[in-house]
């Protein structure tokens, strides 16, 4: 590679455009109404996370793959880093906070927590809302929990006790 | 105090979204940071101009070389005040805005003037540039016992094969993260680092104020394997500055692309493997050299060749590690640094010399074992190696292995490997805290971190024992520079650390209580000797007499307010110790081979592992297990590539690089086998790493088993297979 | 660089949508699952996003043998359509190989036909791709390969087309219905797609402002009873197809009478094997005709530096395809 000299820049993006770049939304989110103005672009995730301040739900790879942040839309899983917030308009969602309290432990949560089916704790909110989503599914075998499952990505290896623990409130 | 199944201490709280990591901490004014990075990968940044992005939307204030040119040189703002580039996608400014999208947009418009040079962008551009550096961690980076090159000369069967593995990367879940902000002088700053003091002192030195003046909070980590150490403090710190020049605070999160760049990677490594052994299965002689690649910016060499220098007895054996300068990222430790390469050479040549001489695997190790450390001269404390083969194999059925390429399952070719592991047992220097309120419920501090590795309930299932109160009455504080200075996470070490610090700490706590109690005329225990007493229940009880107090009832009369006690422990001295440390492990899996689409599944692993006292079996298996896949993951699917021509990352997400899925999981077996070693204080050693190698060539050893191809580099993928 | 800013509008009917999605700078959303990997990766900047998600386009139907699947249809409730799984089996396969639970809940047909290639090389911001920037090369063609096209590449672009659900709908010959601003068309699927020859910008024969309404796969039935699906990958879920392929056979009195085959992972569409159904006609399912088959699919396969395994991945997919749906009784 020959020395060169490189410039790089971009394009601005005028102010008045910028302000059209947003959107009011009404969603309803762990049973709450929520009228937000947010972004064009900003993505459910970013919202629930950064807007409202419901950290529950993680960004783990923000483009689809990892899975820590699922949220139920009508009770079924997405990732919402892929879900444009303005999309979702009107919609009920519900995260983690919605699924159960330190009081009131979803059997689930409950499960995992028998089961040891985490370690580090950030890919475990994805990991349940899926499980829930996916055992409405009635899974019939430890075989579909697993390919059921795959969606969500987990580094420190807690798979075998996440599908033990979905497995035992599948009732099987 | 024995060992207890006790559920993971903070698990209520992740598994109900409430563990806040310290991306989340909520703060008010918040501005967020995006990294502008170079489009090249070697050469030098001219100038950095973020006029046009300052009038962007939101933007508040960029930082580059220029601000880090107010702090300090080390190894530490190096990247950020030297204007050089080492590596594509090496970050030269740091922009802020008031969102994360107004943030991304502003870094886009910042304008970068480069000049680039010649770049190396493949270890095998600048083999012949290869270097030796002085040390591989702790250990000389050349070793030679005796002399190899004559015992594999004269030996009776020569093993000489290059094994190869790739470039991985950490991954952990939770991107690297930090949210900081000044009062006044002072500095708060919460990040997800491995080490909180060690980052405290980074920060101390980089900005010239002292330590006391900076707090560092990492109460919750989503993972780490290394790589949330070094390498994330010159960005952490350029979002401090960021936040001393805007007066708010600053939040900087990496993208997932970043980090296959900025935090560090496992280094690629072609290690040449020479055993020399006699017709009867005794190893006459070793080679192990090693070429990894580092930066144009650091050294790091992995200790992949070290084991080989103790793992077996042998009487000659030579090892070398040699480094090739690249402008790709930084290597750093990554679990199972060194142990998961070296062994992948090491296991697979055994298994290779196994087969040329007729000879069990196991058996073939097992006329190897080493009885003493022959490097260091040495004992072992202890080593259970030959307990594991043994454990391992019977519960595996390994008696019932079939012959190579017989075992069929409909299109899959089955095949059975097994590989030995192990992992050092050393120690940090560590403080601890216990207080003890007056209700006796007791409440332990430590500065040190929790990434998924059971700290919490590690110090807490400890503190609890020590003072024979339930668990469900302890609270545990850790990732606080504010609390005393505890270890690192790293090295499968915490554990280990914290055994001697909170014993003694509790030490002083049941004097104080048993001196109170027995001193006391009005304590059923009066006039009893403090060598009788027990701890438990939340009380103390006597041997003799079967008199008892509980715990709160001696504090509600003695002390209100209730007491304290610090203790501390010293890390491992290595230079005078009186014998080695390892936790020991036998690997076994099954796996099946489609040998026409040239799939591998596993089926079913089988792992025994000897590792000192295991304090709660719960986790120690969720450990061992996530370390076996975490070995998985590097011998069949994890594999980071690099452009040549531009030297950047080739499918940097995780849709290219590839981990495990829960479709991917066999069946675990771990056998725990029970050890003590007197010379560890509460007979513990680390474990969390001893899953990620080994397994790496038992995969390949099993791979050989089934379709008779003998794969020696990692990842093994369909390609290896067809063809 | 990635993120820039967009404005968004919901389609309020198709002829707006249309409009819409005419103008310079907009792209159309429906389920996002490609679309925000594109834009966040930097691969895309529009300057509009669409939303055509709430379209009343999203029917599953199935008459007098004619299966219509409407184009906002998710991919998951197409999956689990009973009129898919009785008697469109393959196509439920497919998509079931596809992606994750929680992409399938919210992927669109359409968006699954039209989506993006997945070579790195796109997907980035920094690496070479005419693709993405017409006349900055192929990075992919002298670089990292491995997931490179076997057939249909150009020296401008060697990358593959990475849906399964389009290899089964090549199979079974689907056609595929547009609106834009000249109405509706309908044409075979084999026609949406371009080659890359000298334009890999220009991969579809859509005009700008059409959108996918409805894909017909018609007559289709008669494969249910022998068809598959085989996706290879390098771990057992949630990954694109290393290769794929899809294989129909229709077998009367032990003779092939038709065969349909496709393959995925190997070139910038789906890649009907018409000379291996050629061959298979007329003959028993035996290993030789499998065998010749297999032979024939990759008879032209031209490979690169890191992709030459795929052609015998290929013929032995193609051969155990074959025999999965040959052998059974």
């Amino acid at each position: 590679m020959n020395a060169a000299t490189v410039e790089t820049s971009g394009s601005p993006i005028d102010e008045q455009a910028m302000e059209r770049a947003t959107v009011a939304l009404s969603l309803t989110i762990n049973g709450r109404l929520h009228d937000v103005r947010t972004a064009s672009s900003a993505t459910l995730l970013d919202l629930i996370r950064d807007q409202l301040g419901l950290t529950g739900t993680k960004k783990g790879c923000d483009m689809g793959a990892c899975g820590a942040c699922t949220v139920l839309v009508q009770g079924r899983r997405i990732k919402s880093c892929l879900a444009l917030a303005a999309s979702y308009d009107g919609e009920a969602i519900t995260t983690i906070e919605g699924i159960g309290t330190l009081e009131a432990l979803h059997p689930l949560q409950a499960a995992f927590i028998r089961h040891d089916a985490l370690q580090c704790g950030y890919c475990t909110p994805g990991q349940i809302l899926s499980g829930i989503a996916l055992l409405s599914e009635k899974p019939q075998s430890l075989e579909a929990i697993r390919e059921g499952m795959s969606g969500n990505l987990c580094r420190c290896g807690a798979h075998p006790n996440i599908v033990a623990a979905i497995a035992e409130v599948a009732g099987l | 105090m024995s060992s207890d199944s006790a559920l993971r201490y903070e698990a209520a709280l992740k598994v109900t979204g409430g563990a806040v990591f310290e991306a989340e901490v909520p703060v008010a004014g918040l501005l967020h940071a995006a990294l502008v990075e170079a489009p090249l990968s070697c050469g030098e940044v001219l100038s950095v101009d973020a006029t046009q992005a300052s009038t962007m939307p939101g933007f508040a204030a960029a930082v580059s070389h220029a601000e880090a040119e107010a702090l300090q040189p080390s190894p530490a703002t190096a990247l950020i005040r030297e204007r050089v580039i080492h590596f594509a996608g090496q970050p030269v400014a740091l922009v802020t805005a008031s969102t994360w999208l107004e943030a991304k947009a502003a870094a886009r418009a910042v304008r970068i003037v480069t000049e680039g040079r010649p770049a190396v962008t493949a270890l095998a551009q600048a083999r012949d540039k290869s270097f030796a550096p002085a040390m591989v961690g702790r250990f000389p980076a050349e070793s030679r016992r005796g002399d190899a090159a004559k015992a594999l000369a004269d030996a009776d069967l020569v093993i000489r094969h290059r094994y190869e593995t790739a470039v991985n990367n950490h991954h952990p879940m939770e991107p690297h993260a930090v949210v900081c902000w000044w009062e006044g002088d002072k500095a708060v700053v919460h990040t997800s680092t491995q080490a909180i003091f060690g980052t405290r002192t980074i920060i101390a030195h980089a900005f010239k104020i002292p330590a006391a003046d900076i707090r560092v909070v990492a109460r919750f980590l989503g993972g780490g394997f290394g790589c949330k150490g070094q390498l994330w403090w010159p960005w952490m710190l350029w979002a401090m500055l960021a936040a001393k020049k805007t007066g708010r605070p600053v939040r900087l999160e990496l993208t997932r692309a970043q980090l296959f760049t900025l935090v560090g990677r496992r280094q690629e490594t072609m290690q040449d493997i020479g055993l020399g052994f006699s017709a009867d299965g005794c190893l006459a002689g070793i080679e192990h050299h090693v070429i990894a690649q580092t930066s144009t910016h650091a050294d790091y060499s992995d200790s992949t060749a070290v084991y080989t220098r103790f793992l077996y007895a042998c009487p000659n054996v030579t090892t070398t590690h040699r480094l090739v300068r690249t402008n790709e990222p930084q290597p750093v430790p990554m679990r199972a640094p060194g142990t998961a390469p070296g062994m992948f050479a090491l296991e697979s040549a055994f298994d290779e010399a196994a087969e040329r001489l007729s000879i069990d695997p196991i058996e073939l190790r097992v006329r190897n074992f080493a009885d003493h450390d022959q490097e260091a001269g040495r004992p072992w404390s202890s080593n259970g190696l030959l307990e594991c083969y043994r454990v391992g194999a019977e519960r595996f059925g390994w008696s019932n292995r079939p012959e190579r390429g017989s075992a069929v399952d409909g299109h899959w070719r089955i095949g059975w490997g097994m590989a030995s592991t192990l992992y050092p047992a050393i120690r940090q220097a560590c403080k601890v805290r216990l207080q003890l309120a007056a209700d006796a419920s007791l409440r332990v501090q430590c500065g040190t971190q929790d990434m998924g590795s059971g700290t919490y309930t590690a110090l807490g299932q400890m503190a609890a024992a020590a003072l024979g109160v339930s668990i469900s009455q302890v609270t545990v504080e850790l990732g606080d520079t504010w609390l005393p200075e505890g270890p690192f996470s790293g090295g499968s070490q915490v554990t280990a650390s914290l055994m001697p610090a909170v014993e003694m700490a509790s030490a002083k706590l049941r004097a104080r209580l048993s001196q109170m109690a027995v001193a006391d005329e009005r304590s059923p225990l009066s006039g009893q000797r403090v060598e009788d007493l027990d701890f438990q229940d939340g009380a103390i009880r006597s041997r003799a007499g079967n008199a008892g107090e509980l715990l709160s009832d001696i504090l509600a009369r003695g002390a209100t307010d209730g007491i304290e006690a610090e203790g501390e422990s010293a890390a491992t001295q290595h230079p005078s110790l009186a014998a080695t440390s390892m936790g020991y492990g036998a690997v076994f899996v099954e796996l099946g081979v489609d040998p026409e689409l040239g799939e591998i599944r596993m089926r079913r692993v089988c792992a025994a592992f000897a590792a000192g006292r295991i304090l709660n079996p719960l986790l120690a298996r969720s450990q061992y297990v996530g370390g076996l896949i975490g070995g998985i993951g590097m011998a069949l699917h994890e594999m980071t590539v690099t452009d040549r021509a531009s030297g950047r990352i080739v499918g940097d997400s995780f849709a290219d690089y590839l981990i495990p899925v829960h479709a991917d999981m066999p069946d675990f077996d771990i056998a725990m086998v029970d050890e003590e070693d007197a010379h560890l204080p509460g007979g513990v050693k680390g474990i969390g790493m001893l899953g990620t190698a080994g397994i790496q060539a038992a995969i390949a050893n099993a791979v050989y088993h089934a379709i008779g191809r003998r794969v020696r580099s990692l990842p093994i993928r369909i390609e290896d297979i067809i063809g | 660089m990635s993120g820039s800013l967009f404005q968004y509008s919901r389609a309020a009917d198709i002829n707006a949508a249309v409009t819409q999605g005419s103008r310079a700078g907009a792209v159309f959303l429906a389920g996002g699952t490609d679309m925000l990997q594109l834009w966040k990766a930097g691969t895309i900047a529009p300057e509009a996003v669409v939303d055509i998600s709430r379209l009343p386009l999203d029917d599953v139907a199935y008459a007098d043998g004619k299966l219509s699947l409407g184009a906002m249809a998710r991919l998951s409730d197409v999956a689990a359509h009973l009129e898919v799984t009785r008697s469109h089996p393959l196509i439920a396969d497919a998509i079931l190989a596809s992606a994750s639970g929680q992409i399938r809940n919210m992927a669109t047909v359409g968006g699954n036909l039209l989506q993006r290639t997945r070579c790195p090389y796109f997907r980035s911001d920094g690496l070479a791709c005419n693709k993405r920037i017409a006349g900055s090369g192929c990075g992919a063609l002298s670089g990292e390969n491995r997931q490179a096209a076997l057939f249909g590449a150009s020296p401008s672009c060697v990358a593959t087309h990475a849906s399964d659900l389009a290899v089964v709908l090549a199979a079974l010959d689907a056609e595929v219905e547009v609106f834009g601003a000249a109405g509706p068309r309908r044409f075979p699927l084999s026609d949406l797609y371009r080659l890359p020859g000298v334009t890999p910008e220009r991969e579809t024969n859509m005009v700008s402002g059409e959108l996918i309404t409805v894909i017909h796969v018609e007559g289709a039935s008669r494969f249910a009873a022998r068809a598959t699906y085989l996706k290879v990958r390098d771990r057992a879920s949630f990954e694109f197809a290393v290769v794929s392929v899809a294989a129909a056979l229709r077998v009367e009195n032990g003779v092939i009478v038709e065969a349909r085959l496709a393959a995925g992972g190997v070139a910038p569409l789906p890649w009907r094997l018409t000379g291996s159904e050629a061959a298979l006609v007329g003959r028993a399912p035996d290993a030789q005709a499998i065998s010749a088959a297999g032979n024939l699919a990759v008879a032209d396969a031209r490979p690169l530096a890191h992709n030459a395994f795929k052609i015998d991945l290929l013929r032995n997919a193609v051969i155990r395809a074959l025999q999965t749906i040959g052998y059974q009784p």
